[in-house]
């Protein structure tokens, strides 16, 4: 294996390939991130063109740092993600655990439960903020119809009318509204990937020490004790790396906002870089350099963690 | 595999039922959008046909003229499975080289890959958007096969390491022995050995071109236009069209769910880059 060269020749197309992917775009964003950039402007033409005449150093990072919507998009990125992983995390840790046993149409229990990571994000927005969330016409509308129907009927029933009279008319929530579109898409998209973590830490507690686990049980453990001490410990890694990988994936969320939330104030910051790119290209670049740093904190903790476990 | 637990009569019954219950809540979204296609527009909204109604196949047989789907269906075809191909054809040669011969940079270099993973595709739409304009290849096919192969190049790259990893290195040097050359390596041990992994990163290169959400939309307005940017240009349906919305949201992702059924397991090791087993 003296011959080096052959190794590298393989290697090149994939490196420079990655290598113009990653450098060339975010140089011209960096760039333009330090210059006055518009795309109309009639007053001043000659911000319509690129050019290093234009700079403006750090102005449009102080444009954006001063903008209330900004930090509401930031806000509302952070909002997302948190809610996401941690109900992803903890429903796929129950779940996990409660399939990880040998039990009738267990193959099929799998395939059903991990279908809906496979859904195209588009599809899975415009399935739930329609057919399943509309307030009138979606299965809550239709749920809460048929709740105030059925308590409607009960106030004249017998001995139970003076309970259900008691209870108020529910109203549906509409969840295209600014307040609400958030839990919208947090929903949507927890529906999508708890399956991604049922399915990681399924293969986790596949390698589960099996030898311990029995010892536990001879010594008295309880399910809760073994949960306790010895999955939950063994599915720390697990965990660690579901949490980056979708924080990573999350941070970058767009389909759904843009399904869910055109028109109303629930942006997330690629939506919010969306919108600026219409119009205000220096904003959105520096925006950009925010959201680069940003993912950047995230992907060196998991880089760190992965590399642990590389060329093992 | 099994929890060796104290079996009680209670649990033997009490978490299958509750596993089960619990697919079927996650499934549901699903099977209703699927039957929901089978129903007339003006029978979706109607909460009496919620489970039973007459099905009907108008949906489908209209999808043409409702959203010209089979166009936009062309297009998410041609791009996922030439962008599929050119992820291959440049990965497999370069997880090769690493797993095989790797050299002190390999570990850094699969590392730089993958950081480019994370980098937010927000962060560079405009420069994306200007690049194209300007060479004249915005919304066309090639662009989006060349995107699509490059936001999964690096891990298809870690994949195919993974798996190439575990051939056995006397093999490849029994190979040399009978005078192979690189190529002969290659198409005789690799490929024959390789084989079932490079077919699941293949698939999954596939399924993730697919759904595919954010370029494809941004980078495309007609000619190149696919299946993800065809639902969400109908995001807001107003309840008129829940059928016909539903019919071609299934032909969508039915394929694909079902293609994903078969890679389960290459989904952990892709998506985790092997850190998990």
């Amino acid at each position: 294996m003296a011959n080096r060269t052959i190794p590298r020749l393989l290697q090149t197309p994939a490196v420079l390939l990655l290598l113009f992917w990653m450098l060339v775009p975010l140089s011209m964003t960096l760039f333009f991130s330090f210059i006055r950039y518009v795309l109309n402007s009639l007053r001043r033409p000659e911000w319509t063109t690129p050019s290093i005449e234009n700079w403006r150093g750090f102005g449009n990072y102080q444009f954006v740092w001063n903008q209330d919507s900004f930090w509401l998009a930031i806000q509302n990125s952070l909002l997302i993600v948190c809610s996401i992983l941690f109900l992803t995390v903890s429903l796929g840790v129950l779940i996990a655990v409660l399939i990880n046993r040998t039990f009738p149409g267990r193959g099929i229990v799998r395939v059903l439960l991990i279908s809906p990571f496979f859904v195209m994000p588009a599809v899975n927005a415009v399935l739930w903020i329609n057919m399943i969330l509309d307030p009138v016409l979606g299965l809550q509308g239709i749920a809460v119809n048929g709740i105030n129907d059925f308590i409607d009927g009960m106030r004249t029933a017998p001995v139970l009318g003076g309970f259900f009279s008691l209870w108020p008319e529910f109203e549906p929530i509409s969840f295209r509204a600014t307040q609400t579109s958030a839990y919208a898409v947090i929903m949507m998209v927890t529906w999508q990937w708890t399956p991604f973590a049922v399915l990681i830490f399924m293969t986790s507690l596949q390698s589960e020490d099996q030898q311990q686990k029995e010892a536990a049980i001879l010594d008295g453990a309880g399910a809760w004790n073994q949960f306790r001490f010895l999955t939950l410990p063994h599915l720390a890694r697990p965990i660690a790396i579901v949490v980056m990988i979708q924080a990573i994936f999350h941070l970058s969320l767009y389909a759904e906002i843009e399904i869910v939330s055109r028109g109303n104030g629930n942006k997330n910051l690629p939506y919010y870089i969306g919108e600026l790119v219409n119009n205000n290209i220096g904003a959105a670049s520096a925006t950009g350099i925010f959201a680069v740093i940003l993912a950047n904190i995230v992907a060196i903790f998991l880089l760190r963690m992965i590399g642990k476990t590389l060329m093992e | 595999m099994a929890i060796v637990a104290q079996h009680t009569k209670f649990s033997k019954i009490a978490w299958p039922v509750l596993a089960w219950v619990v697919a079927l809540i996650f499934f549901f979204p699903i099977a209703y959008m699927v039957l929901t296609s089978f129903k007339t527009d003006a029978d979706a909204v109607k909460p009496e046909f919620l489970f039973s109604f007459t099905p009907t196949l108008e949906n489908y047989a209209n999808m043409t003229d409702n959203y010209d789907y089979w166009r936009f269906a062309r297009n998410s075809v041609i791009t996922s499975v030439f962008a599929t191909i050119f992820t291959l054809v440049v990965a497999i040669p370069c997880s090769y080289a690493m797993a095989f011969n790797p050299s002190r940079g390999t570990k850094d270099i699969l590392m730089w890959m993958l950081s480019t993973k994370m980098l937010p595709a927000a962060a560079v739409l405009y420069p994306m958007i200007f690049m194209t304009k300007a060479a004249g290849l915005y919304d066309t096919h090639f662009l989006i096969v060349m995107v699509l192969s490059l936001i999964n190049l690096p891990i298809a790259i870690w994949m195919l390491f993974t798996y190439f990893k575990d051939i056995p290195k006397d093999i490849i040097e029994a190979g040399q022995m009978d005078g192979l050359n690189t190529w002969g390596e290659v198409r005789e041990i690799l490929i024959p050995l390789a084989w079932g992994g490079i077919a699941s990163t293949a698939l999954l290169v596939f399924i993730f071109c697919w759904n595919e959400a954010y370029w494809t939309v941004r980078l495309t307005t007609t000619e190149a236009a696919t299946l993800s940017k065809l639902i969400e240009g109908n995001r807001a349906p107003e309840g008129l069209f829940f059928g016909r919305l539903s019919a071609v949201s299934t032909a969508a992702v039915g394929p694909i769910v079902v293609l994903g059924w078969f890679c389960q397991k290459q989904l952990v090791q892709g998506l985790t880059f092997g850190a998990v087993k």
